[in-house]
């Protein structure tokens, strides 16, 4: 007998004793609310009292769900959501109008992590998802089946850091949503742009149904982001540096970003202000980079590097006058690592001001048991002067090894210039002002911009070693350039890099004042100094 | 209150191809869009352009014209832009025009020759009139080198 039970037995005079509909939502184990426009809760059943414990009337939605926001501003139609409260339980929402700016709320415990609804979780600065959410965008656009495939673009701001510390960081909030809005507007509907935190980006890029519909994408993205800003009346100018990964066969989401992150750091490397798309050998080099970096970190620990001294020979009575401070690198398993190989790596994670602390100090001691009056050259990278401790270090490298201060002699290079010039100056001057000579370095190959001469005093410049060894006439034309500009400023010339006599005596007719290269010395080991010094004149 | 008036000017190069026809269109476009918007953000000023380049001059509160300036940056009919300048004035130069226009490169040069000794390129010093004939030289520079 069905008749029993109650469900099946409904007859039309059953519906007049129905329920309350309060009785009802009271009933309902699942909670409901109901909202004003403003989300202010208006209406909870006792579902809703229970799981948000107690008294919720009263409350905003958002004090539940900081996180929430409906996902459009069309308030005519239901929509479905995911709600996370503060404790992280995440509940599949739906929001319905009911009219005269009231909503109903209803909340269903979400039945576990592979529903394919999307957390919202939104950037309060720019609007943009958060890394999460792009996260579960990525996830759910790689398992989509579909022919077309994604790509990932991974943004880094150049000189972002620098729009903060000099205009604050009210500009560099209004900086980033400007960011976030041109981004936005280079996008295609549906593609996904979120921010990961500080000034990186992320842009997720659908129907991507050859490599070239990416590459458009990120060439328009370095193009509009890098236009001009203005904002509160300042002009602004930065730039973006951009790396592409696509969806290959069997990637996951972290596998797409890892690639672009890696492409990423190829267009900083590159330069910046560019792009770069995700090659296979990218990790690989990376890889290598990180175990060359693991190793340069140990270098100065395991007192793996050493200090060569190449004889500067002064031109006009062919005397050795000193010499310049060469960094060897001497590793157990690689032998001899050419600078070339690890003082751009140094300079990229910063050891470089260790490192050169080391060379300041050890040339320093060394050239101190020379014979009287040799002077040490000794190289300093840019970032050495950003670290401002530049001057300390000079001083007490000094002090320690009691050489003094006119023997030392600082060389620069252009780079050294190119940005916070006048902190530079500053340094440059209170260094001269301790008796340090300071040279310009590699003349020739950067912008060798004239007005740096003017801007500083140099005791010399170093005319790069390409000018000497090619014998053309507009190499002779530029090195006669240089020295008489030199003499004239009443700064010395070196010319880097003679090998051959032919070289030399070319060189000696140009007006330079010093050479140093393989023909007048090669580096040498420090113990080889005093046997040099002590041998005949060789040079005519 | 009336907030305090500002200037920008800028140049760009022109990324509208085709023949004059198709160009007139784009610029009535330009135009018409620019005349219907500044009057809405009481922004005046005036446009020109050359076969190479555009240059305009925009004038009103700080915030209407790095709105506007914000959009037309990232207009796909021109690129490079350079902004030339962004300062406070004291009263506009182009009272009357939502969006001024001058279209054809008559060579001035030796006009643009004496104002540019005496004033350089600091616009805010240079009258309505002024302007024009220093946009008008610049597109004219423009072009010579393009
Ligand atoms: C050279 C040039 C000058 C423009 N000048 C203006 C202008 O003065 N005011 C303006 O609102 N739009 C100007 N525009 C158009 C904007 O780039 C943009 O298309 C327009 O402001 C969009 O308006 P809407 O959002 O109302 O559709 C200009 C475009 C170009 C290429």
């Amino acid at each position: 007998m069905n008749v029993a039970t109650p469900f099946t037995t409904m007859t039309t005079s059953q519906t007049v004793d129905a329920p309350s509909t309060e009785r009802i939502l009271e009933n309902l184990s699942h909670p409901v609310l109901a909202l004003n426009a403003e989300g202010n809760i208006v209406y909870a059943n006792s579902a809703a009292e229970a799981s948000f414990g107690g008294w919720v009337i009263g409350l905003n939605i958002r004090d539940l769900f900081p996180g929430f926001a409906p996902a459009s501003a069309n308030v005519a139609e239901a929509s479905s959501l995911v709600l996370v409260t503060k404790k992280d339980v995440a509940y599949d929402a739906t929001l319905t109008p009911l009219g005269s700016a009231q909503f109903v709320l209803d909340l269903r415990l979400s039945t576990g992590p592979q529903q394919l609804t999307i957390v919202p979780d939104l950037d309060d600065l720019t609007g943009l998802a958060k890394r999460n959410m792009f996260m579960s965008h990525l996830t759910g656009a790689i398992n989509r089946d579909d022919s077309a495939s994604v790509a990932v673009h991974c943004l880094d701001l150049d000189r972002f850091k620098m729009v903060n510390d000099t205009l604050g960081h009210g500009i560099g909030d209004l900086l980033l949503k400007k960011v976030a809005e041109r981004l936005t507007g280079a996008c295609r509907k549906g593609d996904i742009v979120a921010r990961l935190g500080g000034d990186e980006f992320v842009v997720l890029q659908h129907e991507v149904r050859e490599p070239a519909d990416a590459e458009k994408l990120a060439a328009r993205i370095v193009d509009l982001v890098g236009r001009t800003y203005v904002l509160n009346g300042h002009t602004i100018n930065i730039g973006v540096s951009v790396g592409v990964a696509m969806q290959g066969d069997f990637t996951q989401a972290r596998d797409i970003l890892r690639n672009g992150d890696l492409a990423l750091y190829e267009a900083k490397r590159a330069g910046r202000g560019r792009y770069r798309v995700f090659e296979a050998g990218m990790d690989d080099l990376l890889h290598k980079r990180r175990e060359m970096e693991i190793d340069l970190r140990r270098a100065l620990a395991l007192k793996q590097f050493e200090l060569h001294y190449q004889p500067i020979l002064d031109l006009s009575n062919d005397t050795v006058i000193g010499f310049e401070a060469l960094l060897r690198w001497k590793h157990p398993v690689r032998g001899n690592v050419p600078p070339l190989d690890f003082i751009a790596l140094a300079e990229e994670n910063g050891l470089i001001v260790k490192i050169g602390e080391w060379v300041l100090r050890t040339a320093c001691l060394e050239a101190a048991s020379w014979s009287d009056g040799m002077i040490v050259a000794v190289n300093v990278s840019p970032l050495q002067f950003k670290a401002d401790t530049l001057l300390e270090t000079v001083a007490s490298a000094l002090e320690k090894s009691s050489l003094s201060a006119e023997r030392l002699e600082i060389e620069i290079t252009e780079g050294a210039l190119l940005d916070d010039t006048d902190n530079v100056l500053q340094t440059l001057k209170a260094l001269r002002e301790l008796g340090v000579k300071i040279s310009m370095d590699d003349f020739g190959t950067g912008y060798s911009s004239l007005s740096y001469l003017q801007k500083f005093p140099f005791s010399k410049i170093k005319i790069d070693r390409t000018f000497v060894a090619s014998a053309n006439a507009d190499s002779e034309a530029i090195l006669r350039a240089v020295a008489g500009l030199g003499t004239s400023l009443g700064m010395a010339i070196t010319a880097e890099g003679v090998e051959t006599a032919e070289q030399l005596a070319r060189i000696r007719g140009e007006r330079c004042t010093h050479v140093q290269g393989y023909l007048t010395g090669r580096p040498m080991a420090p113990e080889m100094i005093s046997s040099f010094l002590a041998r005949p004149k060789p040079h005519q | 209150m009336t907030a305090s008036l500002y200037r920008l000017v800028y140049y760009s190069r022109n990324h509208v191809s085709g023949d004059a026809a198709e160009f007139a269109t784009h610029v009535d476009d330009i135009l018409a869009k620019s005349r219907q918007n500044n009057r809405r953000d009481e922004i005046t000023g005036a446009l020109l352009f050359n076969a190479g380049c555009f240059a305009q001059v925009l004038e009103g509160p700080l915030e209407k014209i790095e709105a506007t300036f914000e959009r037309i940056q990232q207009d796909d009919r021109h690129g490079d832009v350079s902004l030339l300048a962004l300062n406070s004035i004291a009263a506009r130069s182009f009272p009357n025009w939502a969006m001024g226009f001058v279209g054809t490169s008559n060579g001035d040069a030796e006009r643009f020759a004496g104002i540019s000794a005496s004033s350089g390129f600091d616009i805010s010093r240079l009258s309505g009139d002024q302007i024009h004939t220093l946009l008008r030289d610049l597109t004219i520079e423009e072009e010579a080198v393009a």
